[in-house]
């Protein structure tokens, strides 16, 4: 099934080229406990996957994976063609990350924060340049300069999204960026998400939301104990059509 | 990159106000305890100069009297104050600064404060350099334990190592970051004390180099600290383990070490007590020992006869007292040299063993090292004790000569000031940089491994931080 899959989506598509995230038979064993077994996954630039799944399923230990935060037990996880198990310092230069939590530091602003991970991922940007990016991410001008101890959840996001943006990577990973943010907010961290993806970055998030999963993503996988159980296309079903599929992955096999 | 991290820590503590609280009480107890230090070696000084003057003051004028007599009024030396013992009183407080010269006897030295004070008082004395060996290693635990495991638990670890920066430099940058935040606070000091050690001594030139070695050498020691802190901030499961662990090795470091190594080294080498030693020596003085004898009286005075051609002591050219004096201080001396020689010995392998037991606690090393470069350890004791005493033979020798040969036996003879004043002042030099650091060899290398070590465990703690969780 999943050969079909890999040869099916670049054609429906119209990306032909290399995927920027790929997964080969990758695996992670804890003690007994198989928390990722043989996954294949690729995703082109352009594309944004979502990852459905229950806690537990393996979705984070996926992103753990191609983050270089874990070994895997077997197989590769590869970023832009590298293995990052052998080259982790260069894949996580290809990569950008928000975590469910943006977290920052409380003593800067949100313009220090966004300054200081920036210089860390290797670029060296103005403050117009930042301020900027900040406005693309949807941040108020005024809150730039506030230290972040006083930002909502949301307004963290956007920072997290700038980081992301300021990087210029070619992948991003999204570990349920969504959860907890008002529909509001929700909806412009999604229109933050078609920006990027127009810029053909190729976007892996884990997620719960399978409302936000079928109109932002371009393809969904569904989870459960470690195994991919299914991919689909966004654009071949409904919404209700994605519920289904998913409670029945949820309740067989 | 290391730069800019280190940066970001710097400006991250100096808006934390329990950084600047700490920094605060801190740096001020350092302010103080220099300034204190200062004021007391500086009076200390004063009274020194006014007491050596008075002292030989009293040796000059003390009228006509027979040589040997003088030997017996005898004069005060007392233990310079080197210019850096300001930051470091070290055992002066227990040893004593000051001994008084006689005919016979080697007397302990006087001028200890320890002994007029209470056990509760020990702890009391704030010197510059409890300061920088207990509390500035517990401000570097309180800047760094969080470094790793505060980032981790908030979850801004995964995102900065997410940037692609390495935890080698991540780990550099926090430890530069703490050390620039922790220079805010030493450098001052530092100046100041410089300030204070050229302003305060005519000789302050060969100092500095002192000075300098001494300010590596708690560099080093608060390295180790640094590199400590991170290891274990990096190892430890949360910021609050972490915390606890630290404070942990500080309490053993700074307050179960230094106790254990002081009754390890009295149970390994012991020293026999006061009325013990006193008691030895009046019984080794009264029988002789091991082949040193007591002089035999008849039988100097036979071959003073002999050599001489006489048959009665009122002919000798010589007065016969002068030469039994200077013949039973001979004998003297060497008892005292057996005894004292050991009980020196007693005390250097003692802080040896103190030296050794720093590689399980690096306070002492340092405090071994501190010492050592203010002048005020175990070891410039002696020095300064074996050149008051040959000072003491000397003087006691001349003053046995003048009587034997200026007078003859049995005659009453008075020397005068012109005597007194012919005796040479004590002109004490203070042991040299390199005689120190040789003896202080096993502290450097055991400090060295402490500085090091620590940063191999800081560095290998960080590559295996727990990120996943």
């Amino acid at each position: 099934m999943t050969q079909a899959v890999a040869e099916a989506v670049p054609a429906a598509s119209g990306l032909a080229k290399q995927p920027v995230l790929e997964a080969r038979s990758l695996s992670k064993r804890y003690g007994d406990q198989e928390a990722l077994s043989e996954l294949e996954l690729r995703v082109h630039p352009g594309e944004i996957y979502c990852l459905l799944g229950p806690n537990g399923a393996g979705k984070t230990t996926t992103i753990n994976l191609f983050l270089g935060f874990i070994e895997p037990t077997s197989g590769t996880a590869l970023v832009a063609g590298l293995d990052v198990t052998t080259h982790g310092i260069e894949t996580k230069t290809h990569l950008a990350y928000i975590p469910e939590q943006v977290m920052l530091y409380r003593n800067l602003t949100g313009l220090e924060n966004l300054e200081y991970f920036t210089a860390l991922a290797g670029k060296r940007l103005g403050s117009d340049e930042l301020r900027s990016i900040l406005g693309q991410a949807g941040l108020q001008a005024d809150a730039a300069d506030r230290r972040v101890s006083g930002y909502s959840k949301g307004m963290r996001q956007k920072v997290g999204i700038a980081i992301a943006i300021a990087k210029e990577a070619g992948a991003l990973l999204l570990d349920e960026p969504t959860s907890g943010l008002d529909p509001k907010a929700s909806n412009e961290f999604s229109t933050l998400l078609d920006g990027l993806r127009d810029r053909g970055v190729a976007v892996l998030m884990a997620t719960h939301d399978l409302f936000r999963a079928k109109e932002t993503g371009t393809r969904v996988g569904i989870m459960r104990q470690g195994r991919l159980s299914t991919e689909m296309s966004t654009a071949e079903i409904g919404h209700a059509d994605l519920e289904r599929i998913y409670l029945e992955h949820m309740h067989d096999a | 990159m290391i730069t800019r991290i280190a940066r970001k820590e710097f400006s991250d503590l100096l808006r934390d106000g329990r950084f600047r609280i700490g920094a605060v009480v801190v740096g001020l107890l350092l302010f103080v305890s220099l300034g204190a230090g200062w004021v007391h070696v500086r009076d200390a000084r004063a009274q020194l100069e006014a007491a050596q003057a008075t002292a030989r003051d009293h040796w000059d004028s003390q009228g006509e009297k027979n040589p040997h007599s003088a030997a017996h009024y005898g004069i005060y030396a007392f233990k310079p104050r080197l210019a850096l013992s300001f930051v470091d009183q070290g055992v002066d407080p227990w040893t004593g600064t000051s001994v008084w010269l006689e005919a016979h006897r080697q007397n302990d030295f006087l001028m200890r404060p320890a002994q007029d004070a209470t056990t509760a008082q020990r702890f009391g004395t704030l010197t510059a350099a409890g300061v920088l060996q207990h509390l500035v290693p517990l401000m570097i635990i309180l800047l760094a334990f969080g470094a790793l495991a505060s980032e981790r638990e908030q979850g801004t670890l995964r995102q900065l190592l997410a940037t692609g920066v390495s935890r080698r430099e991540l780990t550099a940058g926090k430890a530069l970051g703490i050390a620039a935040a922790l220079g805010l606070l030493v450098v001052p000091a530092a100046v100041l004390g410089s300030a204070a050690l050229v302003l305060g001594s005519n000789a302050a030139g060969s100092f500095l180099a002192r000075g300098v070695v001494l300010a590596i050498v708690y560099i080093a020691y608060f390295g180790a600290f640094v590199g400590l802190s991170l290891a274990v901030s990096a190892r430890a499961p949360s910021a609050r383990t972490a915390l606890v662990a630290l404070l942990g090795i500080w309490v053993l470091n700074g307050l179960v070490a230094p106790r254990i190594a002081v009754d390890l080294s009295a149970r390994l080498h012991p020293a026999p007590t006061a009325f013990e030693f006193a008691r030895t020596i009046e019984e080794e003085m009264a029988t002789g020992v091991d082949g040193i004898e007591p002089p035999d009286r008849e039988a100097i005075t036979n071959a003073l006869l002999e050599e001489h051609g006489v048959d009665r002591v009122e002919d000798l050219p010589v007065n016969l007292s002068g030469i039994t004096l200077q013949a039973s201080e001979v004998f003297g001396d060497k008892i005292y040299d057996r005894n004292y020689g050991a009980l020196w010995d007693t005390f250097e392998r003692q802080s040896r063993v103190h030296e050794t037991l720093a590689l399980a606690a690096p306070l002492l090393a340092v405090r071994a090292l501190s010492m050592g470069l203010a002048g005020t350890d175990v070891e410039q004791h002696r020095h300064f004790a074996s050149a008051a005493e040959t000072y003491r033979r000397d003087l006691v020798r001349s003053m046995n000569e003048d009587l034997a040969q200026n007078s003859r036996t049995g005659e009453t003879y008075f020397a005068d000031e012109e005597l007194w004043e012919s005796v040479p002042p004590l002109e004490y030099e203070a042991p040299s940089l390199a005689w120190i650091l040789g003896n202080r060899t096993l502290s450097l290398i055991v400090l060295g491994l402490w500085a090091v070590g620590a940063a191999i465990a800081a560095v290998r703690g960080a590559r295996r931080t727990e990120v996943a969780g």
